[in-house]
């Protein structure tokens, strides 16, 4: 289980992430979500070691990640936010290099490689520099690199991000299946639709605080409200959206 | 003065459009990478480091002026020429892609209303703002200094100012030369070839003209005397070297060139002519029709077929040597930094190679050989080093920094079996093949393990603090002084690589002075590789270069209050 007691992270003495507290369990899917600028990468990037919080604990199974960062590497997959990849490498010598570095047998990790990259359809431009890649295809080498060691903790910062329409269908499953295999799923997101069909609970967060944490059935039941995005609207977007939508016509009207 | 050219400038420039503006401090700015930059590093530092390393070199011409202008005029003015040339023909290769339209400019720009000859002129002139700033730091107290030197030899007071206009038109031009003759060759390419050929002949002319520069600068011969320079046998020399050109202007223009060499400015004033007509053509050209082509490009280039085959060094020995493989061999930058050391290596190389081909038959090892061959092999070492500091893609380093489950001693040594078989093996093939020729097989197998502790030695040396994995950490310009650097590299590494070949050299006709020798490196090895190691127990890989932590005591304490109010009454 993946655990946050009250973690909070300062920029120059400007809270980003304040006094977050919420749990992952394993065999669920827990959704992450927020306006831009709440502090959801921020959080993400503090749970994968990647940025010290300023105070709080992250504990997975139990233990601090600071007790054992590398054991807690070795058992975690990271999708970020922004495909960065090394793109003068082609496909498959970045996915080697990544097997590689996590110390995978050299002969199941090529047998991974080559099976994750026919699944992804990346499989005739393995040769191809990234540098070349679309969107969606960066896309898929990050999530082919973030599963390809079987890690137990997966998390995932926006990883529908330029995935077309079949693609994002199957990473849907893909994180339903990985929960159902007992590993802790956090992902975060926008599309709130996709949030609500396979997340088991969500975390909302707003200016660095965590406004809601609970099943989606309890929060649509105690908010009196029917879907994600009403709760979602309710909670973390402050401004009326038609009116702002106006005013930016006026703005360029004038 | 300074202050007064700062105003003007500024002037001038605000009667620029402001598109031209805009586009030409862009242009100027991506010259150099700012992504591989430090967050800390100043731009302004980084052009300032640019400039003390020219005027470092600008101080040895003027003392080379002051020294010896009068002796041996016309081999200082083609050094001087040459080394212009030299310095515009790094710079030329450093901003290879700077003015030709990209991708990224034909994506941006594209859709603005800018037209493609705004965007040429700006990147022009970027272009041109970075020579001029070269011209100037590399020729100012030289070109002062020569007008002083030679302006003495004229009847009247103006003789100095006709040699200043000699010095400065020479360099010019010279300068211009080089620029025009590369964009000429680029654009030539560019309009002839289909764009995804043209990108890979492209990275082979670039590393091609680099190594055509460095080699030539380096293996020219200098021809001192105007016996020498109309002498028959050095004709075809003259007639194909720039440099001999251009010293004809400067002597023409100064008034002081021999009837029979009036042919050289006349073969330099054409060759001017033709390159700059040909670079503006073919940059016309270029804007017009390649903005188009650019942006029709397919994005995914499919990949090289054939071998795809990975050494077994272990996981991450593997990953991080053929990680440094192959970001050396894709990306531009690193190609051509690491061309700075492997041309200066080439030239000794060549010429231990020609001393070689002329030898009658086989001869005894000479004590020159050794020590260029181990000038060779700290060059590579530190060459390999110097680019290994030079990174790549810094937001793509979270990959390395969430998938390291290993120790930092792990990530050392990997790096340090790379720098093993990316340097020191490959030198030693070169130097046993190099010496081929010389005999007792003994003596050229003792070279040959003397050189190779040289090599493990070089590369304990460039490990020290290197707590990084190569082509990860971001750069910060300053923090390893350049001059500092230099003047070593000048007084302790020629001096140390003479002494060391010449100690060799006895050293291979004495088995106790061999035992010494190979003794006394085993130690240093074990000295400086217990202490890499003893640090990488405690040593934390790092991926940003920061500046130390300045803390600036104020003096302030704190003083009660009866105690103010008494000094305040005092």
């Amino acid at each position: 289980m993946l655990e946050l007691q009250r973690v909070s992270k300062h920029y120059s003495g400007i809270p980003a992430v304040d006094d977050v507290s919420f749990c992952a369990r394993p065999g669920e899917v827990t959704g992450y979500l927020g306006p831009n600028g709440s502090g959801k990468s921020t959080t993400m990037k503090m749970i994968t070691g990647l940025i010290e919080m300023t105070s709080g604990r992250i504990l997975f199974d139990g233990k601090p990640i600071n007790a054992d960062l590398i054991g807690y590497k070795r058992r975690m997959g990271y999708v970020p936010e922004e495909p960065h990849l090394y793109i003068h490498l082609t496909g498959v010598e970045y996915l080697t290099m990544v097997a590689q570095l996590r110390g995978l047998p050299a002969r199941q990790s090529a047998e991974r490689i080559d099976g994750m990259l026919r699944l992804l359809s990346l499989y005739d431009d393995r040769h191809a520099s990234i540098s070349g890649y679309s969107k969606g295809m960066r896309q898929k080498v990050l999530i082919a690199a973030a599963l390809l060691h079987n890690p137990d903790l997966v998390l995932l910062d926006e990883p529908f991000s330029g995935l077309d329409v079949a693609s994002a269908l199957v990473l849907r499953s893909l994180i339903q299946q990985l929960a159902t295999r007992g590993k802790t799923v956090l992902f975060s997101s926008h599309e709130l639709d996709t949030v609500e069909r396979i997340s088991n609970r969500v975390v909302i967060l707003h200016h660095g605080h965590v406004v809601a944490d609970d099943s989606i059935e309890r929060l649509r039941s105690l908010m009196e409200l029917s879907s994600l995005e009403a709760i979602f609207s309710q909670l973390a977007v402050e401004q009326d959206s038609t009116a702002m939508a106006s005013s930016i016509a006026d703005l360029i009207d004038a | 003065m300074l202050k007064l050219i700062a105003a003007l400038l500024t002037r001038i420039e605000a009667r620029l459009p402001l598109q031209f503006r805009v586009l030409h401090r862009q242009f100027l700015l991506r010259v150099i990478d700012l992504e591989a930059l430090s967050i800390e590093a100043d731009i302004p530092r980084f052009l300032g480091q640019f400039v003390g390393v020219l005027l470092m070199f600008s101080f040895i011409h003027t003392f080379a002026v002051y020294v010896a202008m009068v002796e041996v005029r016309h081999g200082l003015e083609r050094y001087l020429i040459s080394t212009m040339m030299l310095v515009a023909g790094l710079i030329t290769v450093v901003s290879w892609d700077s003015i030709f339209p990209d991708k990224r400019d034909a994506m941006v720009l594209g859709p603005l209303p800018v037209r493609p000859r705004m965007i040429l002129s700006a990147k022009v002139c970027a272009s041109a703002s970075l020579l001029g700033i070269a011209l100037l730091a590399l020729n100012t107290a030289p070109g002062f200094m020569t007008g002083l030197m030679l302006g003495q030899l004229h009847a009247s007071f103006f003789g100095f100012f006709q040699v200043l206009a000699a010095y400065w038109t020479a360099m010019i031009g010279a300068t211009l030369f080089l620029y025009c003759a590369v964009l000429t060759l680029q654009g030539v390419c560019a309009l002839v070839l289909p764009r995804r050929l043209f990108l890979r002949v492209s990275a082979a002319l670039q590393l091609g003209c680099f190594g055509l520069f460095i080699a030539v600068y380096f293996l020219e011969p200098s021809i001192n005397t105007v016996p020498q320079l109309t002498s028959p046998e050095n004709h075809a020399l003259l007639a194909a070297s720039p440099q001999y050109w251009f010293v004809g202007v400067f002597e023409q223009i100064n008034g002081a060139l021999p009837r029979e060499l009036s042919w050289l400015a006349e073969r330099a004033w054409i060759g001017l002519a033709i390159v700059i007509f040909g670079a503006a053509a073919s940059l016309l050209l270029c804007y017009m029709r390649t903005m188009k082509k650019t942006v029709e490009a397919p994005d995914l280039v499919p990949g090289a077929g054939g071998l795809h085959w990975t050494p077994r060094l272990g996981g991450l020995r593997t990953a991080v040597a053929m990680f440094s493989l192959r970001s050396l061999m894709r990306s531009r930058q690193h190609r051509v930094a690491f061309a700075f050391f492997m041309a200066i290596v080439a030239s000794i190389g060549v010429t231990c190679l020609r001393r070689e081909i002329f030898s009658p038959g086989p001869e005894p090892i000479p004590s020159d050989f050794l020590i260029s061959t181990l000038m060779m092999m700290s060059l590579s070492v530190l060459g390999l080093r110097a680019v290994f500091a030079l990174p790549i893609s810094l937001n793509a380093n979270w990959v390395l920094r969430t998938t390291q489950l290993r120790t930092t001693g792990k990530y050392i040594a990997a790096t340090r079996t790379t720098l093993l078989f990316g340097s020191v093996a490959p030198m030693l093939a070169v130097a046993a093949l190099l010496a081929l020729n010389y005999r007792s097989w003994l003596q050229v197998a003792g070279h040959l393990v003397m050189l190779a502790l040289f090599g493990v030695l070089f590369v304990e040396l460039a490990l020290i603090q290197f707590d990084k994995v190569p082509f990860t950490c971001s750069y910060l310009p300053g923090k390893a002084n350049v001059q500092i650097i230099f003047w070593g590299a000048v007084f302790v590494w020629i001096i140390l690589g003479v002494l060391a070949g010449t100690y060799e050299f006895s050293a291979l006709h004495s088995a106790s002075k061999f035992a010494v020798m190979s003794g006394v490196l085993l130690a240093m090895i074990c000295g400086v590789g217990t202490y890499n190691r003893m640090h990488a127990r405690s040593a934390v890989l790092y991926f940003e270069e920061v500046e130390p932590a300045f803390v600036t005591k104020l003096g302030l304490m704190y003083i009660p209050p009866a105690r103010a109010s008494e000094l305040s009454a005092k």
